[in-house]
């Protein structure tokens, strides 16, 4: 190879680099920047993590039950034991069978209003334009408040319980559920709807055989997918009185009792998990093998 | 003269036997076809000789240097020793063609700055000289994901070039390219072994390739030795033998 | 042909629904009957519902009133939302620093300790199943209220989840471009950089924008139980009734996730296509 060539084509090898490297620095810079502004504005600061962390831990420490393995089996009368830990636990059994029904309903009634809501925010199934830009508009609304504003306006309204939180849930389930269903729509072929509809088939028919038996497996995967967020969201609102195990793990945490919080909580995290895990596998099968 | 040498090497899997009790020795500058049907162990054999996992049991040795115990630099150094190249190229597909060449420097010549890309003129022009070599000078800027097969298989060279290795290992090389580029490729490997002197050990699915473009081939079959010795002297036979299903 | 001939050619078609696919009929039944469950249980009433949504309507016009706009206190509000950000943006980020090395060790050919691995993994799995308002409150206890609770409650949510789509990358990285660096003798830090980076980083960043996003939703709320940003703002106003400011505030918070998802979609969309 001639060396001048040679030379060129490191040249411009060189010069690409550069300005990468470049590029690369000032993206770096922007970080940077980003990361001052943001530290000063929220009072980040290394003395603050080094005051906390002996808080924390001593607050975890505080929580944690003071179980003895010798006595670990003994009643709930008895210090140590895993009962004397969950003396509480009927209620807090009630209240997660509390917490999990509200995410059920909120979640199955987010979905009857998301599918039918879907159809019409779709592109390229909507019944008409005027709608589709209306409906789209409505579920932005609704999915871009978070559900625990709504859950502390329905409190206002309906009072302290499960019904405010409940209708919170299934609102905002309503918004995401709405949007991510007329996505799928969007995706869809649309053969099989012309040709229903050069049958002669109506609107409606065209959606049953034509959109939702294609949509059907995503569809559900999603709803269930939502359910497993719903059952997080039924835990915490509570925090604004809005029902289920959250509003007693308020209570716990703000009076104080610490060995409850632990109990609480973890109860929560194997409830979550156990959700996550069976939804899941209910997901897996369905994207395989559902016809409808 | 130096040689690889192989003794008795044994290489099981949970349930498979890959490598059955091989020896055998390669002559420096030799140009050696291993030929069989898939799963005989081709691929075992030159992983186990790049080092790229661990014999059962059984010696590898170079130039009287045992290979099989060696150990992190001088493992390290072996490999870079001998370059392998592989039927997929296995090269760093988001990065661009000379930066992949120079990143077969990694193994004899680290520095903490080429992990920020940076490398030397001189390896640069190296580089760039065996990509010229291989006629892609003019791809080098290009990233690799975007090259063509043909392409992708000499820019693996170019790397296993830029070990400045004694030993070069081909896992089938050319099963992912068309007819036109396989020859490329095995002209271009030919030609490394011949002018360069570096000892060559090619799997390969094809007879004729075999055939055509080796001094010596080894035949495998359920991980043993059932050939070694000039193309010419493999019967017809035999090749059917070692092929049955593959060339049906 | 009698009816009979013709039936027995398609026994199956004239199988009531239950008998044809009985288990995806058990289901839609089970789905049912529970849905129903649920509406006694929680003494579902639409009466009920519209008498106490009948109670919003006050709440509704007053948050259409605003009346002494130039009076409101923007700088509280402003300063909310740019600690909100912040918020996110530092807890993404620490989470992304962090989550790095936690993901190289779930890539089985450069770590070879399976236990750790599992161990690594059980814990992302405990941290996930904590709701991020549970992290809060209980940093707000141990830290005191403000934004830096928050901050901290995102990091750890964001460890979680990060730690766990990170690894999932790395696992399902090309194992070839490893083993072919590999095969050159390079160290085990040339190995990550060259055969694992440039796979992998990519969608770490994308990623990582991505969380960025949903972070600032999820920070909105943490104000709720006091861990500071526009939501400490939002619902001290709600506490006090200032409907009209509240609903500002809400307009100002969809404004502000909107922008940022445009600008995250658009930077993704930039680096996966680069
Ligand atoms: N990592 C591995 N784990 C288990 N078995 C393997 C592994 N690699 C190869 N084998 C088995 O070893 C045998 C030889 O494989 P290989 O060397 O890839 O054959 P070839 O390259 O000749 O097609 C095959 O039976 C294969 O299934
Ligand atoms: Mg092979």
């Amino acid at each position: 190879m001639n060396d001048s060539l040679l030379k060129r084509h490191i040249t411009i090898y060189s010069e690409q680099l550069r300005s990468r490297r470049l590029w690369n620095i000032f993206i770096i810079l922007i970080f940077a920047v980003s990361f001052f502004m943001s530290s000063s504005i929220i009072d980040f600061n290394l003395s603050q993590i080094i005051d906390g962390f002996p808080r924390l831990s001593d607050y975890i420490v505080k929580i944690l039950p003071n179980l003895d393995i010798n006595l670990i089996l003994e009643n709930s009368k008895t210090e140590g034991s895993i009962q004397y830990w969950y003396f509480n636990f009927k209620k807090y059994a009630a209240l997660l069978y509390e917490t999990f029904n509200m995410a059920v309903l909120a979640t199955l009634m987010g979905f009857i209003f998301a599918l039918i809501l879907s159809f019409l925010s779709a592109k390229n199934i909507t019944p008409n334009i005027y709608s589709y830009h209306l409906v789209k508009r409505i579920l932005e609304f609704l999915r871009g408040v978070p559900e625990i504003i709504f859950a502390i306006l329905f409190v206002w309204a309906l009072g302290v319980g499960p019904l405010a939180g409940i209708i919170a849930i299934t609102i905002h389930t309503t918004g995401a559920l709405g949007k991510l269903f007329s996505e799928v729509h969007e995706n869809a072929d649309l053969k099989t709807c012309e040709a229903i509809r050069s049958h002669g088939g109506n609107w409606v028919s065209e959606m049953r055989y034509g959109i939702i038996p294609k949509v059907l497996p995503n569809i559900i995967s999603y709803a269930l997918l939502r359910f497993e967020i719903n059952i997080r969201a039924s835990t915490v609102i509570g925090f604004v009185g809005a029902g289920g195990i959250g509003q007693e793990l308020y209570l716990v945490i703000n009076f104080n009792y610490y060995e409850e919080v632990s109990a609480i909580i973890l109860l929560i995290i194997l409830t979550v998990i156990t959700i996550d895990i069976s939804s899941g596998r209910i997901r897996q099968k369905i994207i395989g093998e559902m016809g409808v | 003269m130096a040689s690889l040498e192989i003794n008795s090497l044994v290489k099981k899997f949970s349930e498979t036997t890959a490598i059955n009790d091989i020896s055998i020795r390669i002559l420096d500058g030799e140009m050696v076809g291993i030929i069989g049907k898939s799963g005989a162990g081709k691929s075992t054999l030159m992983r186990l000789i790049n080092r790229l996992i661990e014999p059962t049991s059984g010696s590898i040795a170079y130039n009287g240097i045992e290979i099989t115990s060696l150990k992190g630099k001088n493992l390290k150094q072996w490999r870079s020793k001998c370059a392998m190249i592989f039927q997929q190229f296995n090269l760093i597909d988001r990065l661009d063609v000379l930066t992949n060449v120079l990143s077969g420097t990694l193994g004899i010549n680290f520095k903490l700055l080429k992990l920020l890309k940076i490398y030397s003129k001189k390896e640069k022009i190296e580089a760039l000289t065996y990509l010229n070599n291989l006629d892609l000078s003019d791809k080098a800027l290009q990233r690799v994901g975007t090259l063509s097969g043909g392409q992708q298989q000499r820019v693996a060279i170019a790397r296993a070039m830029m070990q400045n290795p004694s030993i070069l290992l081909a896992d089938e090389p050319i099963s992912s390219l068309d007819p036109k580029n396989s020859k490329v490729v095995m002209d271009d490997i030919k030609k490394i072994n011949k002018q360069d002197g570096i000892m060559v050990i090619c799997n390969l699915h094809s007879l004729e390739i075999a055939k055509e473009y080796c001094d010596r081939l080894i035949g495998l079959s359920d991980g043993k030795i059932v050939f070694d010795g000039h193309p010419s002297s493999l019967t017809k036979e035999l090749a059917e033998q070692l092929y049955d299903l593959e060339n049906e | 042909m009698s009816e009979k001939d013709i039936i027995s050619l398609c026994p199956k078609a004239f199988y009531p629904l239950w008998k044809r696919s009985p288990i995806v009929f058990t289901g839609y039944i089970l789905v049912i009957f529970y849905f129903l469950f649920c509406l006694y249980y929680f003494d579902f009433s639409l009466g009920k519902i519209l008498s106490g949504l009948s109670n919003m309507k006050p709440i509704l016009v007053a948050m259409f009133t605003w009346n002494d706009f130039f009076n409101w206190n923007f700088n509280s509000i402003f300063t909310g939302l740019a600690q909100t950000l912040g918020m996110a943006f530092l807890g993404t980020f620490l989470a992304t620093l962090v989550c790095i090395p936690i993901s190289f060790v779930a890539s089985r050919q450069i770590f070879k300790f399976g236990l750790i691995r599992f161990l690594i993994k059980r814990f992302l799995d405990f941290i996930r199943g904590v709701d991020i308002l549970i992290w809060a409150i209980i940093y707000v206890r141990a830290f005191g209220l403000g934004p830096f609770a928050g901050l901290l409650s995102i990091f750890t949510v964001d460890v979680g989840t990060l730690g766990k789509l990170f690894s999932e990358a790395t696992d399902n990285a090309d194992a070839r471009q490893i083993e072919g660096m590999q095969s050159t003798g390079a160290s085990k830090i040339s190995v990550i950089r060259y055969g694992l980076i440039p796979q992998i980083f990519p969608i770490f960043i994308s990623q990582s924008l991505y969380f960025f996003e949903s972070n600032t939703r999820s920070a909105v709320i943490l104000g709720v139980v006091g861990a500071g940003g526009i939501g400490l703002q939002l619902t001290e106003r709600m506490k006090a009734q200032y409907w009209d400011q509240t609903l500002f505030i809400i307009i100002l918070i969809l404004i502000m996730v909107a922008i940022i998802d445009t600008a995250s979609r658009i930077i993704r969309k930039n680096i996966i296509d680069e």
